[in-house]
């Protein structure tokens, strides 16, 4: 009742005057005495209304001046609002009434961050609209109600990169003192995905290398022991061990450069790249430099889409040729002898069209999906080969570092299994997609039963073709409008008659 | 209760989405823990999981009891009816959610106890992630009203059977190689079968959501793939 108490002080003095006179009226002068009684029942009616309307009118100038009020210290400087909305962590006030009023939970208070990062409107709104991690909101009810501050830690799954927060509550003094039912909290946020990304890559950097590099190690050594040994003075058979060791030593320099590429990748994952990269251009720099080694197999690599130089989209020039890179080079590796390579480059390309497909009957999986909404229009790249193909089980593992397709022949076992898991990561820095399509073998197993819609159909009689084709698609800044885009249609080798 | 606060009509919509949407935060953690215990071999975790399911159930009685009252006593029309409508049908959804990942949860301990099988596991998280990322869209579509994200999260339905049925295969190719493995690979089976029905649920409910927004059914019917779950 403090605050009423206050009221008194702004009585009229004429009101309490009028009062006295009345009474005093009433010892001196013969009036009836109901005439005065009901004369001081109608002054003590006002009275009472009066200060019901002060009181109401007080406790709603107090409501409206409670936000600001409850940061401001001092007079002069920054209030404590401004401090806070500067603060780079996300900083919450959380206020709440009851347990079991969840909807009531709301955000009073947030900072930049907190709008940005967790979408909260300027004049807040509910925690869970927010927040939804139950921890969290556990959190905050120790807060709320039990008095207690407390920290945990979270995952929050931003898509397709992971994020790791920790969040500290804590209670705040009252604001409200004859609201005893408003209790309030401060939610205070910290993202440390870069440093708990920095201790996984850690340890898997050093649990895959120790892993991978065992097998090339143990060789070399068994040939070195050999070449100590028994085949001590064995001409023959020395020269063929060493080049046994030279190519394992080679694997393994390859599997190092890989793996800190791919470690190096991982580290930039969660910060988008800056620049602009020409995307037709990065293919036509990738296709010449593997002109020499499509030539050996007598692959004609083809590569079809716009005119280099004209849409740059956003990305890491050196990361984008990786990706292209990897894609053709696989292609290559799988390509029958005498065959084609196409890479197909489209712009304005939307979500459902990337990952629309394009042919019925080939098996199709989404290996990495952007989040949705952010961007509008993707510039696609398209690399496909006739090759044996992957059967459909495969597919969903083929990111996966060290993954390989058993009972593959792929020629030279020249590759690490990384090449895919670095594409997927550098399309997942740069907020692409990946698909993959393919169409593999056709054998009479119960499996082909199985496949077709519960209809035991029987097989086709001509086996489809095989193909293989990897989809990367890259997040424009914009449309291009390729209503008129000049297509271009390249062969890599009539361009190399070209240059001579 | 209290009942010195007279809400409002359309505070206690609030209050309904609001009760949804932390429900909907209960299950994606209960469905990424029930994962997570089974890649990571985790019983504390699987068996929190299994303790935790309760509460949902909970909830869902409490928004079904609160959607109820507010038909008969309220009487909404139109845009309000729709919405109280979609949060009972959320409710369920979210708690047959949590059921699946309960089950989840429970076959993770079993298999604690046989050998390991990291790929096979592998694919059972790497479906748990799609499956989770679809709940996680479809709650975020449902909290921001937002009709294309529950129109492509409803469209990529097929997604989750492609994935299921490689893993199918995958398992089947395990089992024929190595007998021994046949039980602990049929409980994986049947984690893969409930992840697959968790992502059903999402695309139900992204059509609860659409129709609460526009008020419009979809007309076409879902894309669906060639799935062996329709031998059934
Ligand atoms: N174009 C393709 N055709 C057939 N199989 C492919 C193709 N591209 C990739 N694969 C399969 O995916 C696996 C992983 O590819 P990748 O990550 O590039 O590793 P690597 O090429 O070093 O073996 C390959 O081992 C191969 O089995
Ligand atoms: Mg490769």
């Amino acid at each position: 009742m403090d605050n009423r108490r206050s009221v008194w002080h702004i009585i009229p003095a004429g009101s309490v005057i009028g009062v006295g006179v009345l009474i005093a009226m009433s010892f001196y002068a013969p009036l009836h005495p109901f005439l005065i009684f009901v004369a001081l029942l109608i002054v003590a009616y006002t009275m009472f209304k009066y200060l019901v309307l002060l009181g109401d009118a007080e406790e709603k100038i107090r409501a409206l001046k409670a936000p600001e009020k409850q940061v401001k210290v001092q007079p002069e400087g920054p209030s404590f609002q401004e401090v806070l909305r500067a603060v780079p962590d996300p900083v919450m006030i959380v206020s709440g009434h009851e347990p079991d009023d969840i909807a009531a939970r709301r955000v009073i208070f947030a900072n930049a961050a907190a709008q940005r990062i967790f979408h909260i409107a300027d004049r807040g709104g509910p925690l869970v609209s927010a927040i939804r991690v139950p921890e969290v909101l556990e959190c905050v009810d120790e807060a709320l109600f039990g008095g207690i501050s407390g920290s945990v830690d979270f995952e929050m799954s931003g898509g397709a990169r992971d994020q790791f927060w920790r969040a500290f509550s804590a209670p705040l003094p009252m604001e409200n003192k004859h609201d005893m039912a408003q209790r309030l909290a401060l939610l205070v946020l910290r993202d440390e995905t870069d440093s708990r990304r920095m201790e996984r890559m850690r340890a898997d950097f050093l649990a895959n290398a120790s892993h991978e590099l065992r097998t090339p190690l143990a060789s070399i050594t068994g040939f070195i022991e050999t070449l100590r040994g028994p085949a001590r003075d064995d001409e023959k058979a020395r020269d063929k061990f060493l080049s046994i060791m030279g190519a394992q030593a080679d694997r393994m320099g390859r599997l190092i450069a890989d793996l800190l590429s791919l470690s190096r990748i991982e580290m930039s994952e969660h910060v988008p790249p800056s620049g602009e990269t020409d995307l037709p251009l990065a293919v036509r720099d990738v296709v010449d430099s593997l002109t020499v080694i499509a030539q050996q197999k007598n692959v004609k690599l083809r590569i079809e889409g716009p005119k280099p130089g004209l849409y740059p989209i956003i990305g890491d020039r050196d990361q984008i040729l990786q990706v292209v890179q990897n894609l053709v080079d696989n292609a290559l590796k799988y390509a029958p002898q005498n065959s084609e390579v196409s890479i197909e480059i489209c712009l304005d390309v939307t979500l459902p069209q990337a990952v629309a497909l394009s042919d019925g009957k080939a098996a199709k999986l989404v290996l990495l999906r952007p989040d949705r909404n952010v961007h509008d229009y993707y510039a696609r790249i398209t690399v496909r080969d006739n090759g044996p193909g992957i059967k459909r089980e495969f597919l969903p593992r083929l990111a996966e570092r060290f993954y390989r397709v058993e009972g593959q022949k792929s020629g030279d076992r020249l590759g690490t299994g990384l090449g895919l898991a670095i594409v997927k990561h550098i399309i997942n820095r740069h907020r692409g997609g990946l698909v993959v399509e393919s169409q593999g073998p056709v054998s009479a197993s119960d499996d082909d039963i199985l496949e077709r819609d519960g209809k035991v159909t029987a097989l086709p009689q001509i086996a489809p073709q095989t193909f293989t084709a990897f989809s990367a698609y890259f997040p424009q800044s914009r449309a291009f409008g390729t209503a008129e885009t000049p297509r271009l249609v390249v062969d890599a080798a009539a361009s190399l008659k070209d240059a001579g | 209760m209290n009942n010195h606060i007279v809400k409002t009509y359309g505070d206690e919509l609030d209050q309904l989405s609001a009760e949804v949407v932390l429900m909907g935060g209960l299950a994606e953690a209960q469905v990424a823990d029930a994962v997570d215990a089974v890649a990571r071999r985790d019983v504390a975790l699987a068996q929190s999981v299994v303790a935790r399911d309760h509460k949902l159930d909970e909830l869902e009685k409490d928004i079904e009891r609160k959607c109820i009252r507010l038909i008969a006593l309220r009487q909404p029309m139109a845009e309000d009816l729709r919405k109280t409508v979609a949060a009972m049908k959320l409710a369920t959804a979210l708690e047959r959610t949590g059921d699946l990942a309960k089950n989840i949860a429970k076959r993770a301990i079993v298999i604690s106890e046989a050998e390991p099988m990291t790929p096979l596991t592998r694919s059972i998280e790497r479906m748990g992630k799609l499956v989770s990322s679809r709940l996680r869209d479809v709650l975020d579509a449902y909290k921001g009203g937002k009709v294309e994200l529950a129109q492509s999260v409803w469209a990529s339905d097929t997604e989750v059977d492609e994935h299921y049925n490689a893993l199918f295969r995958e398992l089947l190719t395990y089992m024929m190689g190595d007998p021994r493995t046949i039980s602990a690979c049929t409980h994986l089976l049947f984690m893969a079968k409930n992840l697959e029905r968790i992502g059903d649920y999402a695309t139900n409910m992204a059509e609860h959501i659409h129709f609460e927004l526009t008020g419009e059914d979809y007309v076409e019917s879902r894309p669906k793939a060639n799935t062996l779950s329709n031998l059934e």
